[in-house]
């Protein structure tokens, strides 16, 4: 399983600061626990192959890619196969982009090598339109193999939906990005009802702090384009499993929580995740059988600076959890003993106008059960006196299984009706401007 | 006001939708290039300016029942815009005014954006 962004840019976007050079944006995506990404700048690829180079030295992952604006100011995302390819898309958009940057108006297009030294200035007007339509923008992404992606279409401006009113029929878009503006199962109901484009989830980075705001949870072999593709189309099952905010969403917060649980050994997780809108109450609670704390590691549990992590230097989980559940008038609770797991609970003004919205419960339970096939999960949500509660054993052994041909689709299946159930409101297309 | 009647005054030429420009009233008047705010705000009638030419812009006048739309800067509709508006019978006008000037001949010969109820 990958954690990918895959849209940010480097400071050669002139939208963009100049802490984005390239071993800076590897760097901010490390922190962020990210395991790929994808460096997306405006009509240009001046900076993809330094910060490949600088990924290969940090061991991130770097996937090619632009992002190109059409005749009709829509941004498409173009992800690519290699830096050749997308040089080669480069110069072809080079020659349909019209003017000069003015760096006083638009800010500088700075061209950085990986051991952020600025190497020099681009002079295309990069924050510009190309002359070309969509349909001939998606094409040229495809004659370099490439994948074309319609950008953040949760946004009015320079998204698809907002410059065209609707995405034309027949255009052969690989996937749609949602922004961090957009609840991920809300941009599926709103853009991709009955599954027409797969969806993607990235946070749009111009600045470090930005980087994995969103990202998109994706079962592939490695983080390569072709396994990108695959995943796309939902074969060879490769699949995207879903997106949204860590730092934000409730569900990703429970994931957090899950995964800490896990490293700590644990092999039956339960979580429960209580809405009480009547009550003014949402609670979370994760209780595990891993190794349990000390008192002095419970004590530290909820310090931004301590980890028991050695594998990625996030493992921030509980103290923004706990921030979070401040910030909502409640509070997170943890009780552990060493040797009879934990239990954390975090509770919530369900009405409190800072409350970290729900999020994507279909996006966790989707990462841990095929992350973690042998993993007892039990998992409960309820909303008011409705409730879905789902059992990985007994789903599993119903066919639900990663290992089984369609087990994916059954999978995902069984939770979206079971959370489909809980009755909440459908979502109409909303544009963020 | 006719469609027909309009393009002439803004120096255009009808490059889609001939028949039904002749016949069709310009009831009111739209300026936007985001067709998403088109979808929002235009109504019925309205002869709609705009710099945009994809095909996508036949499906919005096509939804919202506009009288037509108005290309301007000189910019020449793609071949399926036209073809589509043809099949729909939405006039398309393409003139080499700009947006400013189009929508100041218009609302000179009385055609306003905001209509009484």
């Amino acid at each position: 399983m990958f954690v990918i962004d895959p849209h940010m840019h480097t400071c050669l976007s002139p939208c963009a600061v100049l802490d984005m050079h390239p071993a800076g944006l590897v760097d901010a995506a490390i922190q962020a626990g990210l395991d790929a990404i994808a460096v997306c700048d405006h009509n240009s690829a001046e900076n993809v192959a330094a910060v490949e180079r600088a990924g290969r030295t940090a061991g991130m992952a770097v996937i090619a890619g632009m992002e190109i604006t059409s005749e009709e100011e829509a941004h498409i995302l173009a992800l690519l196969p290699s830096v050749e390819a997308a040089l080669e898309l480069q110069s072809k958009i080079y020659r349909s982009l019209p003017g000069r940057n003015d760096e006083r108006s638009f800010g500088p297009q700075v061209i950085a090598n990986e051991h952020a030294e600025v190497l020099g200035f681009d002079e295309h007007l990069l924050s510009g339109a190309t002359t070309l339509s969509v349909d001939r923008v998606v094409a040229a992404i495809h004659d370099v193999q490439g994948l074309a992606v319609a950008s953040h279409v949760d946004r009015e401006r320079f998204g698809i939906i907002g410059q065209l009113g609707m995405i034309p029929q027949g255009l052969a878009l690989d996937a749609l990005e949602i922004s961090f503006r957009t609840n991920f199962p809300d941009g599926r109901a709103a853009f991709a009802p009955k599954g027409e484009f797969p969806i993607v989830c990235s946070s749009d980075a111009h600045e470090p702090k930005e980087v994995g705001k969103a990202v998109t949870f994706l079962l592939l072999a490695e983080p390569t384009l072709d396994e990108l593709r695959r995943a796309f189309a939902d074969k060879d099952g490769r699949a995207i499993l879903g997106g949204g905010r860590p730092m934000e969403d409730l569900a990703l917060h429970i994931l957090d929580l899950a995964q800490n649980s896990i490293e700590a050994g644990a092999t039956a997780i339960e979580i429960d995740l209580l809405e009480y809108p009547s009550e003014d109450r949402l609670i979370v609670e994760v209780r595990d059988n891993g190794r349990g704390m000390d008192p002095r590691n419970l004590a530290r549990a909820t310090d931004p600076f301590y980890t028991t992590r050695t594998t990625r230097k996030v493992g921030m989980g509980l103290s923004l959890l706990s921030e979070a559940a401040r910030a909502a008038g409640g509070k997170v609770e943890i009780d552990s003993k060493p040797g009879f797991g934990s239990c954390v609970r975090a509770i919530f003004q369900y009405h409190h106008i800072d409350r970290a919205p729900v999020g994507d419960m279909e996006t966790t339970l989707m990462v841990l059960l095929v992350s973690h096939p042998d993993l007892d999960i039990r998992f409960k949500h309820c909303v008011e006196s409705e409730a879905f509660e789902l059992n990985a054993h007994v789903l599993r052994a119903a066919g639900a299984n990663p290992a089984a041909p369609d087990g994916l689709a059954a999978l995902r299946k069984a939770i979206r009706k079971g959370e489909a159930s809980l009755g909440r409101p459908g979502v109409s297309p909303r544009l963020h401007s | 006001m006719t469609v027909a009647e309009a393009t002439e005054k803004i120096q255009g030429t009808v490059v889609a939708g001939a028949a039904s420009a002749a016949m069709r009233e310009v009831r009111g008047g739209y300026a936007s290039d985001l067709l998403s705010d088109t979808m929002g705000n235009s109504r019925d009638g309205d002869l709609w300016v705009t710099m945009q030419k994809h095909v996508n812009i036949v499906a919005v006048a096509h939804l919202k029942g506009l009288a037509g739309i108005v290309v301007v800067n000189g910019r020449q509709p793609e071949e399926a815009t036209v073809a589509r508006a043809e099949e729909e019978q939405i006039p398309i006008i393409s003139t080499g005014l700009p947006a400013f000037d189009v929508v100041g001949i218009l609302y000179s010969q009385g055609v306003r954006g905001r209509r009484q109820a």
